[in-house]
C-alpha cells in the first residue's frame, strides 16, 4: 500500500535495512536500526553489559561457561524473536527468510548444547538432557528462570 | 499449545530490595497497559481476524507479551523477595503486604485490580488493530514514565528493552492494518465489517 486515505490509519511498511548484531539488539531491543527510537530519559547505549555477565570476578570458571552458553542462547532466541514478527508481515522477503535459516540452525544447535551440558530449557528439548536409568528428571533441573541466575 | 522455555526473553539480575520501585513497576503486570492486559487483548483478538497472517501476527505478539509479563514479575520479584517489615512499611508496600505477602498478584500502581475491562476485542478488524496500535503507545508511555521514575540501572536495563518492544509492535500492527486494508475497498474501508459480513469480504457479494 504506497497511497495514504482519509480517515484510516496510515503506517508504511517497513523496509528491510541495516540489523544491529546479536549482543546489540538485545540491548536495545530490536534488530532494526530503523526501529530503534530511545527516550531521553534512559538513552539506549550500545555496549554489552547484559545482566546476567555482572559480578564475574567471584565465579568459577564452569559458572561463567553456563552463563555464556546462557547469554548466546538469549541474544540469538531474541534475534528470531524480532525476525519472525519482522517475516509475519513480510512473508515474501528472501532476504529476511535466509537470515531466519541460518539463525535458526545455530540457535537449534546452542539449546541442544545446553540440554547436553547443563539443563533443558524447553520440554522439546528433554531428548537432548535425559539419559537412561537417571535418579532425577531433568526437567526439574537449573533455576527458575525468575530467580536472576544461570546456575 | 503452548511451550514453556526456561528463561526470560531479557535478563533480570536486581540486587537490591526496592518496594516503592515494585508498586510502581507492577502496573506493567496488572494494570491498564499492562502485558498481561495486552497479551489477553491480541489472544482474544485473533480467532475472528479475516486475513490469516494478521491472526498469526497476533499469536506470536500475544505470546512474547506473556513472555514480557514473566520478565515484569521478575523484576517485582526480586525487588520485594527479601522484603523486611519495616521496608514494607517505610515504602508504603504494608496494603499490598497484608493482601498477598509478597506474592505477585495482578494490579495497577494505584492498586485496582486486573480487568478484562482494561482492553477490547471488538469483532471488526479495522477497530482491533487500532486498538491494538494505541494499546503499543499506551504501554510505551509507561515504560517512559517508568524510566522517569526510576533512574536504577538494574531497574532501568529490562524497562528499556520492554519500552523498546513496543515501537516495534506498533509497526507490525501498522503493517498489519495495510494488509487488511488492501483487501478492502480504498473508498471506503467501512462498507462493511470485514470480520463478521465474510462473503462481501471474500467478494462473493
Amino acid at each position: 500500500m504506497s497511497e495514504n486515505h482519509l480517515a484510516i490509519a496510515n503506517i508504511p511498511i517497513q523496509p528491510w535495512g541495516k540489523l544491529y548484531s546479536e549482543a546489540d539488539a538485545l540491548n536495545i531491543g530490536t534488530i532494526f536500526q530503523d526501529l530503534n527510537k530511545p527516550f531521553f530519559a534512559a538513552d539506549a547505549v550500545l555496549e554489552s553489559k547484559s545482566p546476567l555477565v555482572s559480578g564475574n570476578e567471584e565465579k568459577s570458571q564452569a559458572q561463567l561457561e553456563r552463563e555464556q552458553l546462557m547469554t548466546k542462547i538469549n541474544e540469538l532466541g531474541f534475534f528470531l524473536d524480532d525476525l519472525t514478527l519482522y517475516l509475519d508481515t513480510h512473508e515474501k522477503d528472501t532476504q529476511a527468510m535466509q537470515l531466519y535459516h541460518e539463525k535458526s540452525q545455530e540457535f537449534a544447535g546452542l539449546r541442544k548444547q545446553f540440554a547436553q551440558d547443563y539443563y533443558p530449557l524447553s520440554r522439546l528439548c528433554i531428548p537432548d538432557g535425559m539419559h537412561e536409568n537417571e535418579a532425577n528428571f531433568c526437567w526439574l533441573e537449573g533455576p527458575m528462570p525468575w530467580e536472576g541466575a544461570c546456575v | 499449545m503452548w511451550i514453556y522455555e526456561k528463561r526470560l526473553q531479557y535478563p533480570v539480575k536486581i540486587t537490591k530490595t526496592c518496594p516503592t520501585s515494585a508498586r510502581l513497576i507492577i502496573s506493567q503486570y496488572g494494570g491498564p497497559d499492562g502485558e498481561l492486559s495486552a497479551s489477553m487483548r491480541y489472544l482474544s483478538q485473533r480467532y475472528t481476524m479475516p486475513i490469516k497472517e494478521v491472526g498469526g501476527l497476533l499469536t506470536d505478539i500475544g505470546t512474547e507479551e506473556l513472555a514480557h509479563m514473566e520478565i515484569i514479575c521478575a523484576m517485582v520479584y526480586q525487588l520485594t523477595k527479601n522484603l523486611t517489615i519495616e521496608q514494607a512499611k517505610e515504602a508504603g508496600f504494608d496494603a499490598y503486604y497484608i493482601d498477598h505477602t509478597t506474592a505477585l498478584w495482578p494490579q495497577a500502581a494505584a492498586s485496582v485490580p486486573f480487568t478484562s475491562l482494561e482492553f477490547q476485542s471488538k469483532g471488526d478488524a479495522i477497530t482491533d488493530l487500532t486498538e491494538d496500535l494505541a494499546a503499543e503507545q499506551k504501554a510505551r508511555t509507561v515504560y517512559d514514565n517508568l524510566l522517569r521514575m526510576i533512574p536504577d540501572p538494574e531497574i532501568q536495563e529490562p524497562l528499556k528493552f520492554l519500552r523498546a518492544r513496543e515501537v516495534v509492535h506498533f509497526q507490525r500492527f501498522g503493517e498489519a492494518l495495510e494488509k487488511t486494508k488492501d483487501r478492502l475497498d480504498s473508498k471506503n474501508f467501512y462498507y462493511f465489517n470485514p470480520e463478521f459480513d465474510k462473503a462481501m469480504f471474500q467478494g462473493k457479494k
